[in-house]
């Protein structure tokens, strides 16, 4: 089998300068163009120093210098490195709602339709900057006049600062709701039951109480004097 | 940092809040307050004031143009940031993943190397020095 160093070109060692053009210079961080290629009239220290240094590498003359363990790679939880478990935590833990209402949610109007829609995009802001002077002057009596306006409501169609996007009820709400509804679905159908129960239960008994007063009503009644003498006499007895 | 923010935080919402309270007047507007919409107009021109202010404070805070695409669409910015988050951290094991299969490979390469070239794999030991396995 060959031998390693013949393998990777250590048996003849390259070109010096062409080993510097590949940037694989031993122990040469300069790079290509860092320094003059070694030519006949070039000193002969810079050869030596390069001999050398291939000298105490051998036949790695490949080898680079390995980067420092210092250095901050992939290899380390950057999310960890720079503190932002925290926001990670907040984004990505748990569901951020879609809409951009629910970011702002105090914002009059209509802030959830795209902005194109009303040619209100930020983007379109940063891309055609608006022609105006780089300072606010306060407006004048006379420009004032400008801003006079006619007496009555605005139509329809240009009420956007009233139109809010339409919320959903929070879960808070719903329990509060249920609480305060007692058990809406279930207990009137119950009591319903309960009601008719207790009404079917005291059916017969309000017929036979009607019966009593209709039968007592019958007894003093004066059309049915017999009834009430034979009564009256068989009482005397 | 922080201060910063919430002075700016605070004049934007007494601005938004004026264009509220303006947009009331205007909606329904009654020849008795024009004195009340001049007033407003003119607070809006100090709020654009007081915002502009604040823009010395924040020269250098840049802000990624893909949020406002995000608030151009109606959609909230924060889920920007959640996006970066997961990109983030899923780019880092991805990484990650490519330095721990980098280093299995050389480890199993000297490994391999020392028992055909042992001589030269010693030398080349020796130079780099003894590290600690994967």
């Amino acid at each position: 089998m060959e031998n390693f160093s013949a393998l990777f070109g250590g048996g003849e060692p390259p070109p010096p300068a062409a080993a510097a053009a590949l940037g694989f210079g031993p122990g040469k961080p300069g790079g290509p163009g860092a320094g003059p290629p070694p030519a006949a009239a070039a000193p002969p220290t810079a050869e030596d120093a390069a001999r050398k240094a291939t000298a105490a590498i051998g036949p790695f003359y490949l080898m680079r210098e390995l980067p420092g363990n210092m250095e901050l790679t992939g290899s380390t939880n950057l999310i960890t490195h720079y503190n932002l478990e925290h926001s990670y935590n907040k984004f990505c833990g748990k569901k951020v709602k879609e809409k951009l209402s629910n970011f702002l949610p105090d914002l009059p109007g209509m802030i959830d339709l795209p902005g194109s829609h009303d040619n209100s995009s930020l983007r379109s802001l940063i891309e055609k900057p608006p022609i105006c002077s780089s300072s606010f002057n306060p407006i004048t009596g006379t420009m004032l006049t400008g801003f006079r306006l006619h007496a009555g409501p605005l139509p329809e169609q240009c009420r956007l600062m009233h139109i809010q996007p339409p919320k959903k009820k929070n879960k808070h709400k719903h329990k509060q709701s249920r609480t305060q509804d007692p058990v809406p679905p279930e207990t009137p159908s119950d009591s319903d039951h309960k009601k008719k129960k207790k009404k079917k239960e005291e059916d017969p008994e309000r017929k036979r109480k009607k019966k009593e007063k209709k039968k007592k009503k019958n007894r003093h009644s004066p059309e049915h004097p017999g009834v009430g003498s034979s009564q009256a006499s068989s009482s005397l007895r | 940092m922080a201060e910063k923010f919430d002075s700016l935080e605070e004049q934007l919402e007494k601005f938004v809040e004026n264009i509220r309270q303006l947009g009331i007047i205007v909606s329904d507007f009654q020849p008795s307050s024009q004195a009340g919409l001049n007033q407003k107009l003119n607070f809006m021109v100090t709020g654009l004031q007081d915002i502009d202010k604040c823009r010395q404070q924040l020269h250098d805070i840049s802000v990624p143009l893909e949020v406002f695409e995000y608030i151009d669409q109606g959609r909230n910015p924060q889920l920007y940031t959640k996006e970066c988050l997961e990109r983030a951290l899923a780019k880092n094991e991805q990484v990650k993943g490519k330095i721990d299969t980098m280093k299995k490979f050389k480890s199993l390469l000297i490994q391999e190397l020392t028992k055909v070239f042992p001589e030269d794999m010693a030398k080349y030991k020796a130079i780099r020095g003894e590290e600690p396995p994967p």
